[in-house]
């Protein structure tokens, strides 16, 4: 079972900002990057294409750290550690779609490149720490 | 997302996003070689990034053991806007270190540091970039 949200982490969530994830790369070096992220049933959900590298440095690990930032708001956070539990391509072009309309307000995504797959990463909150302190 | 882009020199509208009071995230290893993110305000100044913390935080401990700090720059008005540098420690230093986190401060708030805690040691450092990677820069 992931680890139960509270409504105001739940809210916060639901404000448009990338997750910010910090992955190893083969040779240990840290891997900082944003990436557009959906919070739904439970589940943090992060879309990317098969031929980039964070989803295979993901995928090799089999967890992640996350920080939701309010990029206005430095006291603002909530650092997820999270566990991969699914990979799928199937679903992962539609689902790209959606994550874009959250973003950009535009229900097709924009950028996708010629003769990309897409992969939607499901990823399970194990540890959730928010700026706020507990209790709230 | 947009455009990608890397290398190891900062082009102008990397440099210009840079120039914004934008929050940075900084990662960094702790030492079981777990990674750690912490939120922190930074200028990129004469070719280096600046970063300035509290001798008894984690983050500075992880960077003064381990002598590298990735940080990403976001900028907050668009998300598919954002610079990565990926930086070696070439100085850490606390004297002048209260100057320079009053000076950051008046750059994110336009006010004055707070007072600092009776232990409260600040220190700063001075970071070399040796990658960079973005996106719309």
């Amino acid at each position: 079972m992931p680890e139960q949200l509270t409504d105001k982490m739940k809210a916060f969530l639901n404000e448009v900002f990338p997750a910010v994830i910090a992955l190893k790369r083969p040779n240990g070096s840290i891997q900082v990057i944003p990436v557009w992220f959906e919070y739904r049933d439970g589940y943090f959900w992060l879309n990317s294409a098969t031929s980039r590298r964070w989803p295979q440095h993901l995928q090799k690990a089999g967890e992640v750290e996350m920080l939701l930032l309010d990029p206005k708001d430095m006291f603002r956070w909530l650092k997820v550690r999270g566990r991969l539990v699914e990979t799928t391509t199937k679903g992962a072009a539609e689902h790209i779609d959606r994550l874009s309309l959250r973003y950009t307000g535009n229900p097709k995504y924009q950028s996708s490149q010629p003769g990309e797959q897409r992969i939607t990463l499901k990823v399970e909150p194990v540890r959730v720490s928010p700026s706020w302190g507990s209790g709230e | 997302m947009g455009s990608r882009a890397i290398g190891a020199a900062l082009s102008p509208p990397a440099q210009a996003l840079l120039a914004q009071p934008f929050l940075a995230v900084i990662g960094t290893r702790r030492a079981d070689g777990s990674v750690q993110m912490n939120p922190a305000w930074f200028e990129y100044r004469d070719g280096y990034v600046w970063v300035n913390s509290h001798t008894r935080r984690s983050w500075p401990k992880n960077v003064l053991r381990d002598k590298a700090i990735s940080l990403l720059v976001l900028d907050r008005d668009d998300p598919d806007r954002w610079v990565r540098i990926d930086g070696r420690l070439v100085e850490a230093s606390t004297v002048g270190a209260e100057e320079h986190i009053d000076r950051l401060s008046r750059l994110y708030t336009g006010n004055p540091f707070r007072a600092l805690e009776p232990d409260e040691q600040r220190i700063m450092f001075k970071i070399e970039p040796v990658r960079i990677a973005g996106e719309n820069i």
